[in-house]
Formats: C-alpha cells, sequence, structure tokens
C-alpha cells in the first residue's frame, strides 16, 4: 500500500472520497528555477494541483538559480509560464493565492553560502508558514550540475530531516550516459540521500496509458492467460515523434536515440508490459518485478548489434509538406555527427513467459508522425478454414496507444456482409478522450503528487536504471569501436527510418505496424 | 443526421416497436467524422410537466463529458389518456483531443397514464446492451414500485432535499434496493453536494500530526441557506458517523448535541441564512479553528486553520456548483458503493 493510502485510513474524514490524500505539507525547491522545465512543466503543473485542490495547504516553492531575481519577479515569470502552458486555463483567484507561495532564491550552484541561506530561509518558511520541515528538493538543473548541488545540500544539512519529517530529491534523466556514469551518479546522490528518499522521475509513467497497462493486465482475466510465448508473436513498441532536435543539439550530439530513450521510456514501457504480476502494488513490489525484465534481456554483444539493432540518422526531407533540414544541418550540430536519431532494435527476453518472443522496439525524430505505442501481435490461428486466404495479415493486434490520443484498441477478423465468404481484419477502438471525459492530469502533476505523497511506484529504483545501462552499453560500444562499426543509415526526414529497419522484421518475416 | 451544432430539440419522432432501427439509420446518414459513444445508459425520469425539454438540455451538457445512450422520460401519470410517444436524436461534441465529434444518442419518451405499468417495458426494452444502468428520479417516488426495474438499474440516483417526507420516500428507497437482486448503489445527490465541502474538511486531518484534533472537536457551526437543512445533517451525520458520535439530545431545531466515545460533548449550531446550500462549516478543536466557507467568487472554497498565534494562510479549493448537470457529473465520475452515504443518512435518519 503507497503512504497516500495509509494516510487515508488513519483519517476517518477520508473515507469513502474520491480524490486522493492531500500531501503533507512542504517545501518544495526547484533547482534549475529559471529553465525550460521549470517554466513548460513544473510550475503549471505545481498550479493545476493547487486549482483541483491536491496540493497540500501549507506549501512553499522555492526557486533557487542563479539569475538575480526578487520574489515578485519569479512570480510574474511563472505567471506569464502558467498562462502559457497550462492544462486548464487561469483563473486570477487561485493564481493569487497560489503565488503567494512562490519564492525566489539566487545563488550560484556552488556557492556553499547560497545553501546555508537556503536552509534558514527553509527554516523560517516552515515556522510561517507551516510547511513542517518536509523538504523536495528537485533537480531541473543540467546533470553536470548535479553532483555540487548534491554536496552543497550534504554540506548544509538539508539532505537529512528532522525527525517526523522528511527530505527527498527528484532527479531528471539522464541518469548517467553509461554503467559507469551512472553507478557514479547513483553513489553521488547516494551519499546525500539515500534510496528512499531518492525519486528518478521518468515523465513516460505519469502518463494515464502508462499505468493503465497493469490495470489492462491484472484487472481484466481474458488477456493474461493469453499473455504468454504460446499465444504471442511478437510484441513492438513504437515511439516516434515529427520534431527534430530543436534547441537540444548539445545534449542530443552527446546522447542519441538509444540513450535518449531507450535506455528510461522504451525500457520502462517493456518492463509495464513484460513484468510478472507483483505479490501487491507497493512501490518495491512492482519495481521488483520491472528490474526482473530488464535483467532477463539478452545482451546484444559484438557482432550481434550488426544484425539486432538499425541506427539511421534523418536527411533533408519534408514533414507535412514542409521542407526540414538534416540532422548534420542542424544548428550546434557537427556537420559530421554520427549520432543517431533513429534507432530499432531486435530484443529477446530471457524467460519462460516470453522465450522465443522477439520485441521490437524503434524511436525516431523527423518521423511523419507523432506516436508512442505499443502493440502485442498474438500468433495466428491455424491456416485452415477461414485463414488460408489471410495467414499473412496479423489477425490479432492489441494496441495499446501511449500518446496521443491515448486509449486500447483490438484488431480482429471478421466476415465481410455478402454472399461469398471474405474476411477482413476490423478493429475495436477504446479512446480516453471519448469514454472519459475528464480530462487526464499531466504526467507531471502526478509524479510530483506522488513524490510529496512518498510514494515511489511511478519512479525508476537504482537497480533498474544501471540493469537497463547493462543491455545499452555494449551496444553503443560496438558502435564506437573503431574497426567494423555497424553501419549508420540515413532516412529522409518525414519516413518511417531506414530501411534496414523494416529488414530487421522482415528477416522474422514481420513488418512494423503502419501508423 | 447527428447535428453538428447543439439544438436541445427532442429531434426526429419515431414509432415505439422502431426505435433501434431508427437510431441505426441515424447514425448511418451522419456525415463527417463522428463517433458515437457510449459507456452507460442514463435514464432521466421526471412527473415534471415540460421536463423532457428540460431534461433534454441538460443530456446535453451531461454527454460533453459522459458519453451515453440518455433515455429522457416524461410522465403524465393522471391522464386518461393511455399512449406513448417517442424521439430519437444526438448530442454532438467535438472532443477534448479537438480533433472529431463524439456523439450520444438519447430516447425521449412522453408517457401519458399508467406510468408505473408502463415504464419498466420502456427501459429495458431501449437499453444499450452491457453497459451499466444509471437511473435519475427526479422528484419523489411512488408506492408500489417495480420490482422487475430494479432488478437492472446499477446506480438509483435522486435528490432526497426534493422529498417532502424523508421517512416516506426513503422506506421506498430502501425496498427498491432490497427487491433489487444485484447491487443497486445509491446516490443521494444532497450528499453529493457536500462532497467539497467534506474535502475541503477532510483534507485538514491527512497529516498524522493533525489526527489528534478530531478527538478532541467541541463545537461544529453549519451554515445553511433556507431549504437545505437536510443537506447540513446529512453533514452533520457524516461527521457523526465517521467520528463515533452518538446523539445525545435535540436541543432545538437549530442546536444538537453528540456524545464521542470518551464521553466528550460536541454541541452543533445549525445557522439558517441565505447563500450557499451548505456555505460554511467551522470545527473547533482546542484552540485550533478549522474552518471552511464559500469565498465570494462563489465557485470556490476558501479553507484555513486558526490556531492562536500562527498567522492564517486561507487556501482556495475547488466549490462545484449546485446545478444538477455538475452534480449529476460528480456522481457519473464515481464507483463503488456509498456506504459512507448510508452511515451518515443513519445518524440522522431520525432527524431528516
Amino acid at each position: 500500500m503507497n503512504r497516500s493510502a495509509e494516510q487515508q485510513q488513519l483519517n476517518p474524514l477520508r473515507e469513502g472520497l474520491s480524490t486522493r490524500a492531500v500531501p503533507q505539507p512542504c517545501s518544495i525547491v526547484i533547482f534549475g528555477a529559471t529553465g525550460d522545465l521549470t517554466h513548460r512543466k513544473l510550475i503549471p503543473a505545481l498550479y493545476n494541483l493547487a486549482a483541483d485542490g491536491e496540493l497540500p495547504p501549507a506549501v512553499a516553492i522555492i526557486g533557487f538559480a542563479r539569475r538575480p531575481k526578487s520574489d515578485d519577479d519569479f512570480r510574474k515569470e511563472m505567471e506569464e509560464a502558467v498562462r502559457k502552458f497550462s492544462r486548464q486555463a487561469v483563473r486570477d483567484e487561485i493564481w493569487k493565492t497560489f503565488s503567494q507561495s512562490l519564492f525566489y532564491h539566487q545563488s550560484e550552484f556552488g556557492d556553499e553560502a547560497g545553501y546555508k541561506s537556503l536552509a534558514e530561509r527553509l527554516e523560517k518558511t516552515d515556522t510561517e508558514r507551516g510547511t513542517r520541515g518536509n523538504r523536495l528538493f528537485y533537480f531541473a538543473a543540467g546533470p553536470d550540475q548535479f553532483e555540487t548541488i548534491l554536496k552543497n545540500l550534504k554540506t548544509a544539512g538539508l539532505n537529512r530531516a528532522k525527525e517526523g519529517s522528511w527530505a527527498r530529491v527528484i532527479i531528471e534523466k539522464p541518469f548517467g550516459t553509461d554503467l559507469a556514469s551512472a553507478r557514479e551518479l547513483n553513489r553521488i546522490v547516494n551519499d546525500a540521500f539515500e534510496e528512499s528518499q531518492t525519486f528518478r522521475i521518468d515523465h513516460f509513467l505519469g502518463k494515464e496509458t502508462a499505468q493503465n497497462i497493469l490495470v489492462l493486465r491484472f484487472a481484466n482475466a481474458i488477456f493474461e492467460p493469453l499473455w504468454n510465448t504460446r499465444y504471442i508473436d511478437h510484441l513492438e513498441i513504437t515511439a516516434a515523434e515529427t520534431l527534430g532536435v530543436e534547441a537540444r543539439a548539445g545534449y542530443y550530439e552527446t546522447a542519441g536515440a538509444l540513450r535518449d530513450m531507450v535506455q528510461n521510456h522504451l525500457i520502462q514501457l517493456l518492463c509495464l508490459v513484460a513484468m510478472e504480476p507483483p505479490t501487491d502494488l507497493r512501490a518495491d513490489s512492482i519495481r521488483d518485478e520491472k528490474v526482473k525484465v530488464v535483467r532477463s534481456l539478452r545482451r546484444i554483444v559484438g557482432s550481434e548489434v550488426a544484425k539486432s539493432v538499425v541506427r539511421a540518422q534523418y536527411a533533408e526531407g519534408a514533414i507535412g509538406g514542409q521542407p526540414v533540414p538534416g540532422y548534420r544541418q542542424e544548428k550546434g550540430v557537427d556537420p559530421k555527427s554520427m549520432t543517431e536519431t533513429y534507432v530499432a532494435l531486435r530484443i529477446n527476453i530471457d524467460n519462460w513467459r516470453w522465450a522465443d518472443v522477439p520485441v521490437y522496439m524503434r524511436v525516431g525524430k523527423r518521423l511523419p508522425k507523432s506516436a508512442t505505442e505499443i502493440s502485442v501481435h498474438f500468433k495466428k490461428a491455424p491456416a485452415v478454414l477461414f485463414n488460408k486466404e489471410t495467414v499473412k495479415i496479423d489477425q490479432n493486434v492489441l494496441v495499446i496507444r501511449i500518446q496521443p490520443d491515448e486509449g486500447i484498441s483490438l484488431r480482429m477478423l471478421a466476415k465481410i456482409p455478402g454472399t461469398s465468404l471474405r474476411i477482413e481484419p476490423v478493429k475495436m477502438d477504446f479512446h480516453y478522450g471519448t469514454s472519459f471525459g475528464k480530462a487526464s492530469p499531466e504526467a507531471y502533476e502526478r509524479l510530483l503528487l506522488d513524490a510529496m505523497s512518498g510514494d515511489a511506484t511511478l519512479f525508476a529504483r537504482r537497480d533498474e536504471v544501471e540493469e537497463a545501462w547493462t543491455f545499452i552499453d555494449p551496444i553503443e560500444e560496438a558502435w564506437h569501436t573503431k574497426n567494423d562499426a555497424p553501419e549508420l543509415y540515413f532516412y529522409p526526414a518525414g519516413s518511417w527510418g531506414p530501411e534496414a529497419a523494416d529488414d530487421l522484421l522482415a528477416r522474422d518475416g514481420h513488418a512494423w505496424r503502419r501508423l | 443526421m447527428p447535428a453538428a451544432a447543439e439544438t436541445y430539440s427532442l429531434g426526429a419522432p419515431v414509432e415505439i416497436g422502431k426505435i433501434e432501427q431508427e437510431l441505426k439509420k441515424l447514425w448511418q446518414e451522419g456525415e463527417g467524422a463522428i463517433t458515437r459513444a457510449s459507456l452507460m445508459n442514463l435514464a432521466a425520469y421526471s412527473e415534471q410537466p415540460g421536463s423532457l425539454n428540460d431534461n433534454t438540455q441538460l443530456m446535453a451538457k451531461i454527454t460533453e463529458d459522459h458519453a451515453c445512450r440518455a433515455i429522457v422520460i416524461e410522465a403524465d401519470c393522471p391522464s386518461e389518456e393511455n399512449r406513448v410517444d417517442a424521439w430519437i436524436s444526438a448530442h454532438c461534441h467535438v472532443s477534448h483531443t479537438g480533433n472529431k465529434q463524439v456523439c450520444s444518442e438519447q430516447i425521449s419518451f412522453l408517457l401519458k397514464g399508467g406510468c408505473t405499468t408502463q415504464l419498466p417495458s420502456i427501459i429495458l426494452s431501449n437499453l444499450d446492451s452491457d453497459l451499466p444502468f444509471y437511473l435519475w428520479w427526479q422528484g419523489e417516488l411512488h408506492d408500489p414500485m417495480d420490482a422487475q426495474l430494479w432488478e437492472w438499474v446499477d446506480r438509483f440516483i435522486y435528490d432526497s432535499h426534493d422529498w417532502k417526507n424523508f421517512p416516506a420516500q426513503m422506506a421506498l428507497v430502501e425496498t427498491a434496493q432490497r427487491e433489487a437482486k444485484q447491487r443497486l448503489v445509491l446516490c443521494d445527490l444532497n450528499w453529493t453536494r457536500l462532497d467539497n465541502l467534506r474535502f475541503a474538511l477532510a483534507q485538514f486531518f491527512d497529516h498524522p500530526a493533525s489526527h489528534h484534533r478530531l478527538a478532541k472537536v467541541s463545537k461544529v457551526q453549519i451554515d445553511f441557506a433556507p431549504a437545505f437543512r437536510s443537506t447540513s445533517l446529512l453533514f452533520v451525520g457524516w461527521l457523526a458517523a465517521q467520528l463515533d458520535w452518538k446523539i445525545d439530545a435535540v436541543k432545538s431545531s437549530r442546536e444538537l448535541r453528540f456524545t464521542e466515545t470518551a464521553g466528550q460533548h460536541i454541541d452543533v449550531e445549525l445557522r439558517e441564512h441565505d447563500g450557499q446550500p451548505v456555505h460554511g462549516v467551522t470545527l473547533t478543536s482546542g484552540d485550533v479553528e478549522f474552518g471552511v466557507t464559500y469565498a465570494n467568487c462563489g465557485d470556490l472554497l476558501e479553507v484555513s486553520r486558526v490556531q492562536t498565534g500562527e498567522k492564517r494562510i486561507p487556501q482556495l479549493l475547488p466549490a462545484g456548483n449546485n446545478d444538477p448537470v455538475d452534480l449529476i457529473s460528480e456522481e457519473l465520475i464515481r464507483g463503488g458503493p456509498h456506504h459512507v452515504y448510508l452511515n451518515a443518512l443513519n445518524c440522522v435518519r431520525d432527524l431528516l
């Protein structure tokens, strides 16, 4: 049971209410308060929580950044951001109250005195606003700043909470660039905060459909008996986006699609689809099962990389009829860059449930449309009676759409009305937007609330992150050897990737699902 | 053809025996990209003249967020005529993602004479199969109710605020509940009215450090609007049921006394004046006052905890609206039974 539910049990007035328990009062300190993430996601998410009445009655949000700024300047900036990026329209009355909980703390990340004054300010806030010594530190700064911030938090004693209070840290990806750096980062984090205080955020897990995967699998009796190698032919996971590298060239050049998307988001989705049923819904019970999936991923090493992984980069092309430059022509990108903007993988999960069920993953920028989905392709019915003609198509496919247009669809075969016997695939479709009028909260809203409540279910644990790197590292290694490095393919922007990615599936008699 | 813009009309008249065929035609003749959606059957029954049009307007708004097959029934029970007229129409709205029209269908009936005998057959033959059935009964219930109908109802929605004789009406509801062979969830909109207030008060006690305050409550003040005494009593019932208070004395219509398990008395004052149905609650525990009151804008609650020597930091929370669309919407997004409601009701049943 998560802490929020425990709290609810202790408060008799909570019984039967459809809203979750409000987290304990706390101060939220955002490092990197002038950055894009704070403007676009964090403050709008906190505002929406306030508007929905889900923030604790006593809360203080303290932006920590280098630029000199007053509380009022910060509030004005944040108001603009919220008006621009909030899921729901800003109400002046709510903003007025909410903005009074916003503060700005100016300091260099490396300035020890800045943390000392932060500690004093937090103490004062506890007294003035009733935040009770609870602190949530959100690292929205670049990963190169993490170590400095953590060390200074520790020196100022902010990593330890007083008795009866808590201190937690939320870390944004990337969680390292390989296993060694991830371990080092984890060592640094755990040197200041214990694992139970550490929340590694993966916003994909905050999405309603990602959370619904477990409900779909374990709340419906019809799927789980079929969810294994006996009935499933293969799985596909696609994360496609039309956007190019935009303003992230500096980061992307050192990361690439494999590190940026596969190591975290896609492996996390795969875990939810492939994990065994947990013993209960506690955070660690779920994460125990997830990490077993990552451990079971067959490592792709040496010459296997060229056979099982396709990397590619977008060249000049067009998106929605508009010409767009190639990756190497983008601002901030090395004209000879070998960074992959597309990757397709054929993965095996070596466990009892998934033996001989290939998993195909693809992720790419500048693809014809933005869509993230998981498709479960069931084995074909025997090619007798009705299926002699339809043997070439996937008969039953269950599609879980993560974004956009979240929902689930099931493809099956049906007879075309008429006197002759003709069979065509039809689709049963469930759309969140159509079925449930209420708009889903943004992933960051859910995740911030969970962190405030101490519920780590939707956050990645240290061993999950490190195991994922043990899978990714040999692929990166193979790509960066001087001799016989697997080829980097090119695909025109606006296409579905290189032919080599199609061949990856064609070799097994499969094809990518048409999106 | 489903209307792209909302018209609030009853739509096309149809023969009773051809409703399904005509609905099929309605969708086949639709133009453009539309999706017919339905998560439930929602039937609204009223004996109020003119309710067919009023409820059609309500359904138009409800279906914006809750795709359903709407069945709207106006009954003219005393009529000497014995006939049924029916219409079909669609409520179409652009979906939240903004890229398609989502449409719900409505079947409207005007019953004349023999209401209670006609009702089950009218409803049961027009339910969208395999979807839950919510029956929204507007106004007073009649005796006898048809047992056959209750077997099909999943959620029975009513507003006890409209009842003139609460014990008699509640007895009918409870008989229906007993007659239903499956679980029949009772949904009282008079209780739903209190959702946001209950949430606003409950959130003060989520923190473990504040739990002891619940055992020390000595005084409760509730401000309610004329005609909403029953709503305020349900609120008192909720506190009593959840905090294990027993009624001790009814000093007057505005003063009640409860006793908690350790023997401490709790004085409850009910104050009637103009405003929202229940527009303010103050709970005193030792030297702390927990207050929930409507903010001036009318759809937000201002909550505050005041203790001697501490700065008052008011917070705004959603208050919801006391209109039928909001109340029904709130009810439709819920699941599960309302046992907390039944416990609250039982605590104040004799006062209602």
